[in-house]
């Protein structure tokens, strides 16, 4: 069995120089294709040294050779040899390819800081977004929506409004005119009337649009704007249902603690006529927000948002609704004001300057 | 308005605080914006309502402290200044029309000097300018009374006497600003024997006002027609303090005590000596009766609150409203805006507090109702804006030079009239006179701010109307809504700075695919069509069932030019009322396909004058069995391609619907398409 044994011992010793450099491999100095090229030379190495074809396979053919008594041992020492080969390469293929696995997980390692991807997408209009908010509400309390012209006859514009020739309102120089003597709507309570005279009464719609007054732009003012105006005729109405409806939209839009005040005012088309202030939504009131002078309200605590009133008889009548029949309340107010409280935004101007910085603020 | 507080505090008693006064006087209507400690005096800046004339004084304030606190007025009984004369000629009506009443009292030996310091420091509290004595007391009377008058110098009159009538035309006066004005027969004058001394109303004449050497003084108080100072005032474009007071309407009544207080005052400070006192007063005062069956009733109709009918006549009495019989009140002189029960009514609740209305919801009648295509227009906006466009509002009118550039939407326009369009008669923002007939030039200058502002790409839409002059006499214009894009610059991610890819005219074109699909109606047809203001070539006719509603493209090098762009700019405009017409489309679902599909594509080579449309059309007319749809892959036109060719790549999916294709039967149907189209179109397949 001598003979055998070296046999073995030739194997081994011609595996151990092959393999030397695999010993203990330090792969701390490798680059990525060293390693990969030692994985390659490694995968030879495994084919050499284990399998069928193996020269340790083909140490058992020598096992006939042995004597009997001393098979189970040389048996054993072939199979210690196997196991230590094996137990080596398995080793340094391990170590190769957990370096060269942390390599390629380096080399991907995403930074997932950088911007997802994702397509620009647009922005609707402020007044856009302020008026749906808005006229959601009132389609929720029974209010149909209603538009009409913009460029109007002076009688829908003044006269079936109560504002007949001569009056201050009617030759102030707000409004603006156009050839053949029409004019550019001054208020969208031009359609009330187009509204009453469609619809009769009992009415309930709102009407939001542009309007056009003859005013400088500047800060607060721009020649063209939009405004919501109300409108409820039926028997009955009083202002305590104006009151009701006011306080109820802007509580929707403000949150319930918002309260209402109603102020004695002027305007043709009404009789009694009010201003309609709110509290403010920024400070609940108090004038102060932040130990500071509130923006919004000007320290105040209130807003003053529109006018409103119930329905002048003479307007009632324009539209063949018998005033001591029916009773109704009105209210306008404008949407560039209301944006501009909303989002603290100091120049209105640029709601029409169609600036794609000022426009993607918005949602 | 500028009310002092220790000046209200002669005329009325008062026991509250400013900030407590301010408060009150803001609940019935009279705003005060702000409360200002001047010296020992508190002023009160109060925003009026036009209708409320009657408060353009202390002594209007006063009465309305009265009606809240129902403190009584503490009355001076300025002394009843005599003699009265009986010369009648020194005042003559001859346009009574405009003149209700005049009154002229003289006063002889006056010496012009500085005021006292009490008077100064009132006037000065309240932000007024002093000058001498007799100016100041005439300001000073208006302040406190409402009632604005002028000083003449009794000794500069020719004849010494005044005369009321029309201007004539081409008569002028220097009023005391030092301008010459011409009058007309349409503006009244105060006048001597001779000239216009004064324009009645608004201003006095400088060569006959008050100097340092005046003696003799002719103090005129009088009631003028509202209407015509508000035109004169108009027409001379002078407002006055005067004449705002006149046009919005004084105290007939009053006048006697306010030229009373005044000569009082400048015998007293000035020196004078009471002289004679006219007063024409022809036509007298009648107060609006104002019928109200139940006024209890009437305030409980239109407000809901119950008021007590004692607390309601103790409210009206207050502010000097009478009620002279159960159903009857009366005006009083001061106020000339109240008419009607509704009048009433306000007064009453303003008084006794709109903070007393209760808040209640109307009790419901109806469903509410959207316009009724606003959720159709709402997703479209929403589409749009999904697809990067940025929702744009312009003004509606625009500068006169954009009027030709553009082509504007079919079946708009009458061409056959002079004025096509609808102008402004006079513009705010320069140039801007033009009612917009389109919204392209507003969406183009949105481009050209973005652009200042280093911003390249660019999508933005607008929904807005546009107008035109109607053909058929003194009828309103046509409004009509468009719908209206631009898109410029590239491609980017939110965010990430390298863009994707250039925009071009598909990235128009499938804005508005969307936008029709948003609205569900059927496709939009796009033709080519040379269009004014859009490139040869890169431009098209919209078409919906069959019509032309708009054009899409590519803007023309000479307006990209014009507007200083460097860069492609594609637009597109279309009638949106058409679409909006259209009904919606109905939805039915189709059986799913149970038999897969066999896809070819293929590449033809085609003469340029070939479009894809053409391709589809031709072999979709022929109904070839088993096919179901010809789709577009891709367009290769560069290298290797004559110059009027170009190589289009179709794909052709065939589908049965009771089994699975086989490859040869597909063959031969693909075979007899190709054969077909290259029979009957300009196009080879290209293998």
């Amino acid at each position: 069995m001598i003979e055998q044994k070296r046999q073995v011992e030739k194997i081994r010793e011609a595996f151990n120089q092959e393999f030397g450099r695999f010993n203990n491999l330090n792969t701390q100095n490798l680059s990525l294709s060293e390693a990969e090229t030692l994985q390659k030379e490694l995968g030879e190495i495994r084919i050499k040294h284990t399998g069928k074809k193996s020269e340790i396979s083909g140490l058992n053919k020598f096992i006939g050779q042995v004597a009997p008594e001393e098979r189970a041992e040389f048996g054993k020492l072939i199979q210690s040899l196997s196991s230590e080969v094996s137990r080596a390469i398995e080793k340094a293929e391990l170590a190769l390819k957990t370096f060269i696995e942390n390599i390629k997980i380096e080399r991907e390692k995403l930074d997932v800081t950088l911007p997802g991807n994702r397509p620009r997408v647009g922005h609707l209009h402020p007044i856009t977004l302020l008026r749906q908010k808005i006229e959601d509400i009132f389609v929720s309390l029974g209010y149909a929506i209603e538009d009409d012209r913009e460029i109007e006859t002076d009688y829908y514009n003044f006269d079936a409004l109560n504002i007949p020739e001569g009056h201050p309102a009617r030759e102030s120089q707000d409004t603006f005119y156009a050839t053949h003597g029409f004019a550019l709507r001054s208020q969208t309570s031009t359609v009330q009337i187009r509204a009453m005279e469609r619809r009769g009464v009992p009415i309930r719609i709102i009407a939001p649009g542009r309007v056009f007054r003859r005013d400088t732009p500047d800060l607060t003012h721009t020649p063209m704007f939009h405004q919501i105006e109300g409108l409820c005729v039926d028997k009955g109405i009083t202002m305590a249902h104006l009151k009701g409806t006011v306080a109820e939209w802007l509580r929707r839009l403000f949150g319930k603690e918002t309260r209402i005040r109603l102020r004695p005012s002027y305007f043709p088309f009404t009789e009694p006529s009010a201003e309609f202030d709110f509290s403010c939504f920024k400070c609940g009131g108090t004038g102060e927000f932040e130990h500071e002078r509130c923006r919004p309200c000007k320290g105040s605590g209130w807003i003053e948002l529109g006018g409103s009133g119930m329905v002048h008889p003479n307007v009632l009548r324009a539209c063949n609704v018998d005033p001591q029949v029916y009773s109704g309340f009105a209210f306008g107010f404008g949407l560039e004001r209301m944006c501009a409280l909303m989002y603290s935004l100091d120049d209105i101007r640029l709601m029409f300057e169609n600036d794609v910085r000022f426009l993607e603020q918005f949602r | 308005m500028i009310i002092s507080y220790n000046w209200l505090k002669d005329l009325v008693e008062v026991n509250l605080s400013p900030q407590e006064l301010a408060n009150e006087l803001t609940k019935v209507g009279l705003a005060v914006e702000g409360v200002h400690q001047a010296n020992d005096d508190f002023v009160f800046d109060i925003d009026l309502t036009s209708n409320r004339s009657d408060c353009l004084s202390h002594l209007g304030v006063a009465r309305e402290i009265r009606a809240i606190t129902n403190y009584e007025l503490l009355i001076t009984n300025h002394k009843d200044q005599k003699p009265k004369t009986e010369d009648q000629n020194v005042v003559t009506i001859q346009d009574a029309d405009l003149c209700h009443r005049f009154t002229a009292r003289i006063i002889r030996n006056v010496r012009i000097a500085p005021s006292p310091d009490w008077l100064k420091k009132r006037l000065e509290a309240i932000g007024e300018r002093t000058i001498n004595n007799v100016a100041d007391i005439s300001n000073y009377v208006m302040h406190e009374l409402g009632q604005p008058m002028h000083a003449f110098d009794f000794n500069k009159l020719a004849e010494n006497r005044i005369v009321i009538r029309r201007a004539r035309n081409g008569e002028t006066i220097k009023t005391l600003d030092e301008a010459r004005r011409k009058l007309n027969d349409t503006m009244l004058a105060i006048c001597d024997a001779e000239k216009p001394v004064a324009v009645a109303g608004v201003m006095g004449g400088f060569d006959s006002g008050i100097t340092e050497e005046t003696t003799n003084v002719l103090l005129e108080v009088a009631y003028f027609k509202r209407e015509n100072i508000r035109q004169t005032s108009r027409k001379l474009n002078l407002t006055t303090e005067a004449s705002y007071r006149f046009e919005r309407g004084v105290d007939i009544e009053n006048l006697i005590r306010a030229s009373n207080r005044a000569t009082e005052l400048i015998c007293e400070l000035a020196n004078g000596e009471a002289g004679e006192f006219v007063d024409v007063y022809p036509t007298k005062f009648v107060p609006n009766k104002i019928q109200s069956k139940d006024i209890q009733f009437a305030v409980k109709r239109l407000t809901g609150l119950d008021v007590e009918k004692n607390e309601i006549l103790r409210i009206l009495n207050a502010l000097g409203i009478q009620s002279k019989s159960e159903t009857i009140y009366l005006s009083p002189s001061w106020r000339h805006d109240l008419a009607i029960e509704e009048d009433l009514v306000e007064e009453v609740a303003r008084i006794y507090g709109y903070d007393k209305i209760a808040e209640e919801l109307p009790p419901s009648v109806n469903a509410g109702e959207y316009q009724p295509n606003e959720m159709r227009k709402l997703h479209l906006r929403q589409t749009l804006a999904n697809l990067g466009f940025d929702e744009a509002i312009n003004y509606s009118f625009i500068d006169t030079h954009s009027d030709e550039k553009f082509e504007l939407i079919p079946d708009f326009v009458h061409e056959n009239l002079d004025e096509k369009f609808i102008s402004l008669k006079d513009s705010i923002i320069e140039g801007a006179t033009r009612m917009r007939p389109s919204l392209l030039s507003g969406l183009l200058d949105a481009v050209r701010t973005n652009f200042n502002h280093r911003r390249r790409d660019i999508k933005l839409f607008e929904l807005g109307k546009v107008f035109s002059a109607s053909d058929k006499e003194n009828d309103l214009p046509e409004e009509k809504e468009l719908f209206a894009l631009v898109v410029t610059g590239s491609e980017t991610l939110q965010n990430k700075a390298m863009p994707l890819r250039e925009y071009d005219f598909y990235d128009a074109k499938g804005a508005l695919e969307s936008a029709a699909n948003a609205l569900n109606i059927p496709a939009l047809e796009f033709k080519t069509k040379d269009v004014k203001h859009l490139r040869k070539g890169q431009s098209a006719a919209v078409l919906f069932n069959g019509k032309q509603i708009g054009a899409i493209g590519r803007l023309t090098d000479e307006i990209t030019s014009a507007y200083k762009f460097k860069q492609p700019v594609f637009v597109a405009e279309i009638n949106l009322q058409v679409l909006l017409e259209a009904k919606e489309q109905e939805v039915l679902y189709k059986p799913l396909p149970v038999f897969p599909s066999i896809v070819r594509d293929v590449s033809l080579l085609a003469n340029r004058s070939v479009n894809f449309a053409d391709i589809k059309q031709a072999i979709e007319a022929e109904n070839f069995e088993l096919l179901r749809k010809v789709g577009f892959v891709d367009v290769y036109e560069g290298e290797g391609m004559m110059n009027n060719e170009r190589s289009i790549t179709i794909r052709l999916e065939y589908r049965s619907n009771e089994r699975t294709l086989l490859e040869e039967e597909v063959e031969k149907i693909h075979a007899r398409i190709l054969q077909n189209i290259e029979s009957k179109l300009d196009v080879k397949q290209r293998l």
